[in-house]
C-alpha cells in the first residue's frame, strides 16, 4: 500500500544538538502508529516536526511526505491549508489547547469557517454534528458551554471533534489520554478506535504510556535519546522485544497479572542530547554492552534473527551475534 | 484490627466554600466521607481511587496535616485526634510522608545536606558531627553518593529527587510513611528504582507504607491489601490477590478492566458510562449507583454499608452477594 505518510532521515536540532536524528517512518492509511519513549527521547518533538511547529532556534531536516506533497519544503499558506485539515492534532491537556472565553462551538466553527468556507447557522450545525460523532450528550446544548464547564474527559473529546472537523486522514495524538482517569482514558480510546473504523483514520500515537500502546496501536515505533531503536507490529514487539531497551521497558513494568518478584528496573537514567555517549546511547545502560558498542551508533535493520518478521528492525549490534551462533 | 500501626474509623471531612459576598454559600464538598482504614506495622495498604475519590486527602488527614471533622485516627496505640500540639510533634517524628512532585517537595535554595540535617535541628537530635553521619547514612540507605550532599535539587533528575524525599522521609526513623503517588511523575525505567528502593527500605526499617495512587499495576506491585475509594468513601478493600483476582464491586471491576496490561490477556472491558457526581452533590443511597451496570431503584434509597464477604473481603455494594 502506498504510505499515506512517509518520513526520511527526519532531524531536529537545537543548535549542535539533535533532540530528534534520523528517523525513517511510514504510516499506511488506516493505519495507528505508536510512536513510544520516556522524557526527553524525542517523541513530542518528532509529532511537532511533522507538522513544522518545532519552536525555535530549532531546525528540521529530512523529508516528510504527506499524500505526495513534501511538507518541509511546502511554503507556509499551503502547509497550513493541511495542518489541521487532512492532517490534524491533538494534544495532550485539552484546558490549555482551549480558548477559555470562546464556547466550544464557537471554537469548532472556527475551524470550520477557515478550511471549509462554513458560517453561522451551517457552521453550528456542523459542530453540533461533530460534538455527536464524539459522543458528547446533549450536543445541541454543550456546543453554547464554556470548556471550564467541561470535565477533562468531555474537553479532550471537544478537542477530538475540533481536529475531525475538517476530516483528516492523519491524526496526530501526543498523549492524549495521560491526563485523564483509567475509566475515561478507557473511553477516549474506544472513541479513537471507533473513528478510525468509521472514517479510516491513520493515527500516530505519541505516548510513554505501554498499556496503551499495547491496547490502540497496530505498530510501534520506540525512541531512545532522539533514535528509534526498534519497530515492528505490536503484538510481535511486545511478545519478543529485540532491542535491550525494548526488553528493559517491559521488564521494568508493573504488571495487572502473574507473579509479583522485583522488577528488573533499567539502571541510570536518559542522557541529555548535550551529554551523549559515544556509539550506541543505550550502552552505558545495557546490560549486553561489550565494547564494540561504544565504536559507531547501530543502524536500525532488519536483525538476521527476525528474518521470519520482515516488518521488524533494531538498532542494535548484539543480533549480528545470533546470526553468526546460527 | 487491634495490632494495626494505624488505624482510622469514621474519618469525615467536609470542605466548605468561604461564604460569597451575593447568593448562597455553595453545598460542602464532601472529599472524604466515612473512611475506615487499617495499616498493620512493616506492611502496605494500597489506597487507589481516581482524581477527586478523596484518597490524597485521606492521607493528609491521617497525619492531621489538614483536620478532621469526624472519626478517629490511632497511630501506635494513640488518638492522634485528641494529642496536644508537644505530643502531636513528637508522634510525628514516626509518621513521614512522601510527594508526588520531588521538584515542589524540596527547597530550591537549600543544599541536599541542608535539607536532610533539617530534622534533626526541628527535632534537636545529635551535634554537627552526629548529624553529617547520620546524612552520610541517609544518602547511603537510598542510593546516592556522598558528594551529592553539597548540591541542590535542581541539580538532579526526577528519579534522584524523590530519593531525597525518602531520605529526608526516613531521617527521624519512622514507622509509617504515607506515600502519595510516589512514582506519578517519574518515567518507567526510574519509577521501577523506586518502587525497589521502597521495597528494600521497608524491609531494612521495618517501614509501613499508606500507598496511594491511581495507578492499580503500581498498587498490585506495592500492597498487601488494597482499598478502592469512590467519592470520598472506600468501596472495596481486600488482600491484593482477592482484589485483583476476584474484584467484587462493580466500581473496581470496571477500573480494573480499563486498565491496558502489554502483553498480558485482554481482560472483557466493563466500559462505564457518565462521569465522576460532583462530590458537594453526590447522589442518594450507594454514589456509584448513577453509573453501575447492576443498579436498581434499591440502591437509590439505602448506602450500603462496607461489609464482610469472608477472608477479609469488605464490599460496599447491595448488589453483590
Amino acid at each position: 500500500m502506498t504510505p499515506l505518510l512517509s518520513v526520511e532521515a527526519l532531524t531536529v536540532r537545537f543548535g549542535r544538538f539533535a533532540v530528534v536524528e534520523a528517523l525513517a517512518f511510514g504510516v499506511a492509511p488506516g493505519e495507528v502508529l505508536a510512536i513510544v519513549g520516556e522524557s526527553g527521547s524525542g517523541k513530542s518533538m518528532t509529532a511537532l516536526a511533522l507538522m513544522r511547529l518545532v519552536p525555535p532556534p530549532g531546525v528540521i531536516t529530512g523529508r516528510v511526505v504527506f499524500e505526495g506533497t513534501e511538507l518541509l519544503s511546502l511554503p507556509e499558506r499551503k502547509l497550513r491549508a493541511i495542518r489541521g485539515g487532512a492532517m490534524a492534532m491533538v494534544f495532550q491537556e485539552p484546558m490549555t489547547s482551549l480558548n477559555p472565553v470562546f464556547t466550544v462551538g464557537r471554537q469548532i466553527a472556527e475551524a470550520l469557517a477557515w478550511h471549509r468556507g462554513l458560517s453561522g447557522a451551517a457552521a453550528r450545525a456542523e459542530a453540533v454534528r461533530l460534538l455527536g460523532l464524539v459522543e458528547i450528550p446533549n450536543a445541541a446544548q454543550r456546543v453554547s458551554e464554556y470548556p471550564h464547564q467541561l470535565s477533562g474527559g468531555m474537553r479532550q473529546r471537544v478537542m477530538i471533534a475540533m481536529a475531525l472537523a475538517c476530516g483528516p486522514r492523519l491524526l496526530i495524538a501526543d498523549e492524549p489520554t495521560t491526563a485523564l482517569d483509567a475509566t475515561v482514558q478507557a473511553q477516549i480510546l474506544d472513541l479513537l478506535r471507533r473513528l478510525r473504523a468509521e472514517l479510516g483514520l491513520a493515527v500516530i500515537l505519541i505516548t510513554h504510556d505501554l498499556g496503551v500502546v499495547a491496547d490502540f496501536a497496530d505498530r510501534v515505533a520506540v525512541m531512545y535519546a532522539a533514535r528509534i531503536v526498534e519497530t515492528g507490529p505490536t503484538e510481535a514487539l511486545f511478545r519478543a522485544p529485540l532491542h535491550p531497551y525494548t526488553e528493559g521497558l517491559l521488564a521494568s513494568l508493573p504488571r495487572m497479572q502473574g507473579p509479583i518478584g522485583r522488577l528488573a528496573a533499567i539502571p541510570g537514567q536518559v542522557p541529555p542530547p548535550f551529554a551523549l555517549p559515544p556509539g550506541c546511547r543505550f550502552a552505558p545502560r545495557c546490560a549486553h554492552a561489550k565494547a564494540p558498542c561504544a565504536l559507531a551508533v547501530p543502524a536500525l535493520a532488519q536483525p538476521a534473527v527476525a528474518r521470519r518478521w520482515p516488518e521488524r528492525a533494531a538498532a542494535c549490534i548484539r543480533h549480528d551475534d545470533y546470526a553468526v551462533a546460527g | 484490627m487491634s495490632g494495626a500501626l494505624l488505624s482510622v474509623r469514621g474519618l469525615v471531612k467536609h470542605f466548605r466554600p468561604r461564604a460569597r459576598l451575593f447568593g448562597a454559600a455553595g453545598r460542602p464538598v464532601r472529599a472524604v466521607d466515612g473512611v475506615d482504614l487499617d495499616v498493620p506495622a512493616g506492611g502496605t495498604l494500597g489506597l487507589v481511587g481516581e482524581s477527586g475519590c478523596g484518597k490524597s486527602t485521606t492521607g493528609r488527614l491521617v497525619l492531621r496535616l489538614i483536620e478532621a471533622d469526624q472519626g478517629s485516627i490511632r497511630f501506635e496505640g494513640e488518638e492522634l485526634r485528641a494529642a496536644a500540639p508537644e505530643r502531636l510533634r513528637a508522634l510525628r517524628r514516626r509518621m513521614q510522608i512522601v510527594f508526588q512532585d520531588p521538584f515542589s517537595s524540596l527547597d530550591p535554595r537549600m543544599t541536599v545536606a541542608e535539607i536532610l540535617t533539617e530534622p534533626f535541628v526541628v527535632h534537636g537530635i545529635g551535634d554537627r558531627a552526629e548529624r553529617a553521619r547520620r546524612v552520610r547514612r541517609l544518602l547511603d540507605a537510598v542510593g546516592l553518593a556522598a558528594h551529592h550532599a553539597e548540591r541542590h535539587p535542581h541539580e538532579f533528575s526526577g528519579g534522584q529527587r524523590q530519593r531525597i524525599g525518602l531520605a529526608r522521609a526516613l531521617a527521624l526513623d519512622p514507622s509509617l510513611i504515607v506515600a502519595d503517588e510516589p512514582v506519578s511523575a517519574l518515567d518507567v525505567s526510574i519509577q521501577a528504582q523506586i518502587l525497589n528502593l521502597m521495597k528494600d527500605l521497608q524491609a531494612t526499617h521495618g517501614l509501613a507504607f499508606l500507598f496511594i495512587s491511581h495507578n492499580l499495576a503500581v498498587v498490585r506491585h506495592m500492597a498487601d491489601r488494597v482499598a478502592v475509594m469512590y467519592l470520598g468513601r472506600v468501596v472495596e478493600e481486600a488482600p491484593r490477590e482477592a482484589l485483583f483476582a476476584a474484584p467484587l464491586h462493580p466500581y473496581t471491576r470496571a477500573l480494573l478492566s480499563a486498565v491496558p496490561d502489554p502483553g498480558g490477556e485482554r481482560r472483557e472491558r466493563i466500559v462505564l458510562t457518565g462521569e465522576i457526581p460532583r462530590p458537594d452533590d453526590p447522589p442518594s443511597g450507594c454514589r456509584f449507583r448513577t453509573r453501575c451496570p447492576l443498579a436498581d431503584a434499591a440502591c437509590a434509597t439505602a448506602d450500603p454499608p462496607l461489609a464482610d464477604r469472608g477472608g477479609g473481603h469488605r464490599v460496599a455494594c447491595h448488589k453483590v452477594p
